[in-house]
């Protein structure tokens, strides 16, 4: 499959290297070793078997499911234009930018998202990708680290749990002790936290995983006086309605970009967005595009900042990645400009009108939300039974209610996707589910 | 001659540069358009919420989709032409995996849905763990990692772990070839662990003496691609497993060079315990341009409790999720680039067990043919029988004409074809990787070959300088030090003076 050779072409090749069977290439390798019977795997299917063969395994999945959830990956809608632009064979077949002279439109498009990320988070350098918004949040912790020397964390609590498992993976706790700080009753950071000059970096998300949003420039600015680099999570499709990061005085800004031209993809793949400001040049993970001239003094993009990388540095390197999310990053930058200024602030917008008609109609029918006051798009839904069950009992429904945040809580997201209909639809199903 | 990897006729050769989106940008402009609100509108009010709008550019669709149209014609690419990378793996990437990648329930599932309402997502992971498992000789696997240098952070965090469970602290150093990726010591690195380069012999393999010498009570481990950067197959690699045994170490497959054996032979029977798979090479999901990748860690069932959390399991017919006992924790926020998982059992499903089990065979015959051919215009590095990559050197030229690897890479760019990997490994001069993969013809691989006779012939008869190649395509050579003193990394004209490499 895949192998073009024809009987003449193996003919020539063989007589070429002057072999008679394809094993005769595997003279050199030690016997014990070689597989004499095969892989035992199953025969291979034409692509019309293997149509029904995987719309079988699609068949297992519930089809259609409304979604509710969020935690850092979004319903939001993903336009056509921009999956087919992004899916150009010119962009999902190449390889890494090396080769400048022939790899301008991928450079130029990791340029242009660099650009929109500076502009949209008011920070100065981005860099080319991350591989989601987790590992995003652990490197950029990495980099705080080493730009202080200092060996403590101090993290909001208000994270996906999933987040704080990669922090706590990736960085070593032994040596850089990762603190994370609750939320106060009101589901915000609590603005009389005192930081001290031990630490390194302050972690915080925004809005936090639980939906609640604060102004963290009071904050931030404590954290500068001792000496920490601040570090912003961002929710990218609520830039269009949300200060800048920039502008509360953030170092690093990092974001699960799925929401900004991926699919929800079961999560992967997605893209981690980095920006930081211009003196954190050198401890950048990652890529790095820059704009340089050609020998006839013409633009041209290239590749820069390599030596931090590891193919150069090897054991020195800012980061081990190589390999990062390119193609998901062409397609926020391809939705980004598809968007505009009016179309990220409308999804914004949307979204958290839909939610405080959510929020209003939930509590009028007599539920609870734990954080409605400071909560925007996302909140938590208290239910009379067992979270876990009533998300079943709702996913018989044709609803994905959102994810399971405390036995009794479940934390619901809106985008500006979902309609009245559905929103009503909703309470409707779970006033039947949830009942005592 | 002719030849379905050239892609010389391609109007790649540009005149003007592309604007940026920005400069396309003029106020009121705009492609999105949303229904209208129909939920009654209230005043929401938040410190954190402002109603200045966003900065981004103004553009019409159209001018949205000629332009990344354009600049999609300004991309080389594996559906336009033949990359020779070495260490890439640049095959044909089949169209019939993104049909597949794109059915809604798979392309559209929320990674916290439960898993009773995702058990064919479940079952895809499944499936390939089988796939997987059963070509590398191992046991289980995890999908997490999102690409190669994730999928050897993986390994290494399992090693440290393990050391730790067993009171074997004390083991804190990672043996590495010094022809390794750079990502083998940046990962180990970024694993706590010392990097012990052992060094490479004559024949260009591992060199067991030195290897014995930097063996000790303080080795964890050993992080080895086989067949090795230079292409070829480390025929004691038995003994050099053993090695690592005895002492207590545990051995890691870096993946990279998996397309040569698939079908062949299997790191698990060489002694390895830890595995990482590029899917994105192996088995022929798209590069992206530099990713999505996805690199999943397949173990020997000694580890199976340290893999990244949670893996699927199956009871009764029921796919699960499970949580491993001593679990490293996690690589990534859900399941890994589920969809490029999917891509990869697609591939592995149209080829099946014929296709598998003949796919190194010819990955080898390629670039063994190619080699031979090559062999007669560049000097090969090794005298060995090359797997699927090999490695030539320019040094002789370099002495006699002054040409060096870097020239040779950037003429064949102005015929049509992508450069070989060139400088890698590091321990070879000059160093012109080549992997011509199982899916190029023939025909491309005389093509490249003759190319190459007609850019040394060419190179060598030149009056101007090599500064001048590229010649045909949009921009000629870049001077890549502008960039890193005057950084210039953002439309905002803002440059980071004086930085000096």
């Amino acid at each position: 499959m895949f192998v073009p050779h024809s009987e003449i072409d193996l003919k020539k090749m063989f007589e070429e290297l002057s072999i008679e069977t394809l094993d005769d290439l595997f003279k050199h390798l030690p016997e014990s070793l070689k597989l004499n019977n095969g892989l035992d795997l199953e025969p291979s299917l034409s692509e019309l078997e293997a149509i029904s063969y995987f719309e079988s395994k699609e068949a297992l999945n519930t089809q259609n499911l409304i979604c509710f959830a969020g935690g850092g990956h979004y319903d939001v809608y993903l336009p056509h234009t921009v999956k087919t632009l992004t899916m150009r064979p010119e962009f999902m077949t190449s390889y890494t930018p090396y080769q400048a002279e022939i790899s301008q439109g991928i450079l130029q498009i990791l340029f242009e998202y660099q650009s929109l990320i500076c502009d949209l988070t008011d920070m100065q350098l981005a860099n080319a990708s991350l591989y989601d918004g987790a590992t995003a949040v652990a490197e950029a912790i990495s980099v705080a680290i080493n730009k202080t020397k200092r060996d403590e964390i101090i993290m909001s609590s208000g994270f996906n749990p999933n987040t704080k498992t990669v922090v706590n993976t990736l960085i070593d706790q032994q040596k850089f002790p990762v603190h994370y700080i609750s939320l106060d009753e009101n589901y915000l950071f609590p603005e009389n936290y005192e930081f001290t000059e031990k630490q390194a970096a302050f972690v915080i998300s925004l809005p936090h995983y639980e939906g609640t949003a604060q102004d963290l420039t009071n904050l931030v600015s404590k954290a500068k006086e001792k000496g920490l680099v601040s570090i912003c999570y961002i929710d990218p499709s609520m830039l269009g309605i949300l200060k800048t990061p920039g502008s509360m005085g953030f170092d690093i800004v990092v974001a699960e970009g799925q929401s900004m031209g991926s699919s929800l993809s079961f999560g992967g793949p997605t893209v981690g967005w980095f920006a930081t400001r211009k003196d954190f040049a050198r401890l950048v993970p990652g890529r790095i595009i820059g704009e340089s001239r050609d020998s006839k003094n013409n633009k041209t993009y290239v590749m820069t900042l390599r030596a931090r990388e590891q193919d150069i540095r090897r054991e020195k390197a800012s980061s081990n990645i190589c390999t990062n999310q390119t193609l998901n990053a062409v397609g926020s930058t391809i939705h980004l400009s598809w968007l505009g200024p009016q179309g990220l602030q409308e999804i914004g917008y949307q979204a958290i009108q839909k939610a405080a008609y959510m929020k209003s109609q939930l509590i009028e029918h007599g539920f609870t939300i734990s954080n409605n006051t400071n909560s925007l798009r996302e909140f938590l839904i208290q239910t009379k039974n067992d979270s876990s069950q009533i998300i079943e009992k709702m996913g018989a429904r044709g609803f994905l209610a959102g994810i399971k945040y405390s036995e009794k809580e479940i934390l619901t997201a809106v985008t500006e996707k979902r309609t009245k209909i559905e929103i009503d639809s909703f309470i409707q199903n779970l006033l039947e589910v949830d009942n005592v | 001659m002719y030849s379905g990897g050239n892609a010389s006729s391609l109007p790649l050769v540009g005149g003007k540069a592309e604007p940026t989106i920005k400069q396309l940008s003029k106020p009121g402009r705009r492609a999105s358009r949303f229904p209208k609100l129909d939920v009654p509108e209230v005043e929401i009010s938040n410190s954190a919420l402002t109603s200045i709008k966003p900065t981004l550019p103004e553009v019409s669709e159209h001018d949205l989709v000629m332009h990344y149209s354009r600049l999609a014609h300004r991309n080389f690419a594996v559906d336009l032409g033949f990359y020779p990378l070495g260490s890439c793996t640049m095959k044909y990437n089949p169209r019939f995996a993104d049909f597949v990648a794109s059915l809604p329930t798979f392309a559209n599932s929320h990674p916290s849905t439960p898993s009773k309402f995702t058990q064919g997502n479940l079952s895809i992971l499944f499936e390939l763990e089988h796939y997987l498992t059963e070509i590398t000789g191992m046991d289980c696997a995890t999908f997490q990692p999102p690409a190669g240098a994730s999928g050897e952070l993986t390994g290494l965090l399992i090693i440290k772990k393990y050391l730790q469970e067993n009171n074997l602290q004390h083991k804190n150093q990672i043996i590495v070839p010094d022809s390794a990726h750079g990502t083998n010591p940046a990962s180990a690195k970024m694993a706590g662990f010392e990097v012990v380069e052992v060094s490479t012999d004559l024949r260009g393999m591992v060199n067991i003496e030195d290897l014995k010498d930097k063996v000790n009570e303080n080795t964890a481990g050993l992080m080895l691609t086989n067949p090795n950067t230079g292409g070829l197959f480390e025929e004691n690699i038995v003994q050099i497993s053993k090695v690592i045994h005895d002492e207590g170490g545990l051995v890691y497959y870096d993946g990279a060079n998996l397309n040569a054996i698939v079908g062949v032979c299997r790191p698990g029977d060489m002694g390895f315990d830890i595995v990482h798979s590029n899917l994105h090479k192996t088995f022929a999901t798209p590069h992206g341009g530099g990713g999505p990748g996805s690199g999943p860690v397949a173990v020997k069932n000694f580890l199976r409790e340290y893999l990244p959390g949670p893996i699927v399991i199956k009871k009764d017919d029921i796919y699960e999720w499970y949580e491993p006992a001593s679990s490293i924790g996690r690589m990534h926020g859900y399941h890994g680039n589920f969809l490029v998982a999917l891509r990869a059992l697609v591939y592995m499903k149209l080829l099946g067990k014929e296709g598998l089990d003949e796919l190194g065979s010819y990955a080898v015959l390629n670039a063994r043919y190619l080699s031979s051919i090559v062999s007669k215009v560049i000097p090969l590095a090794y005298d060995e029988p090359c797997m699927h990559e090999f490695v030539a050197s320019v040094k002789n030229l370099k002495k006699s004409h002054k040409i060096k690897a870097y020239d040779v890479g950037k003429a064949l760019l102005d015929r049509g074809f992508h450069s070989p990997t060139i400088y890698f490994p590091l321990i070879v001069e000059e160093a012109l990787m080549f992997e011509p993969t199982e899916t190029q013809t023939v025909d491309t691989l005389d093509d490249l070959a003759a190319t190459l006779e007609i850019i040394i012939q060419e190179l060598q008869e030149t009056e101007s300088s090599f500064e001048e190649y590229p010649k045909n395509l949009p921009v000629g050579r870049p001077n890549e030090l502008i960039p890193a003193k005057h950084l210039t990394v953002n439309w905002g004209d803002f440059e980071l003076l004086e930085i000096t490499e």
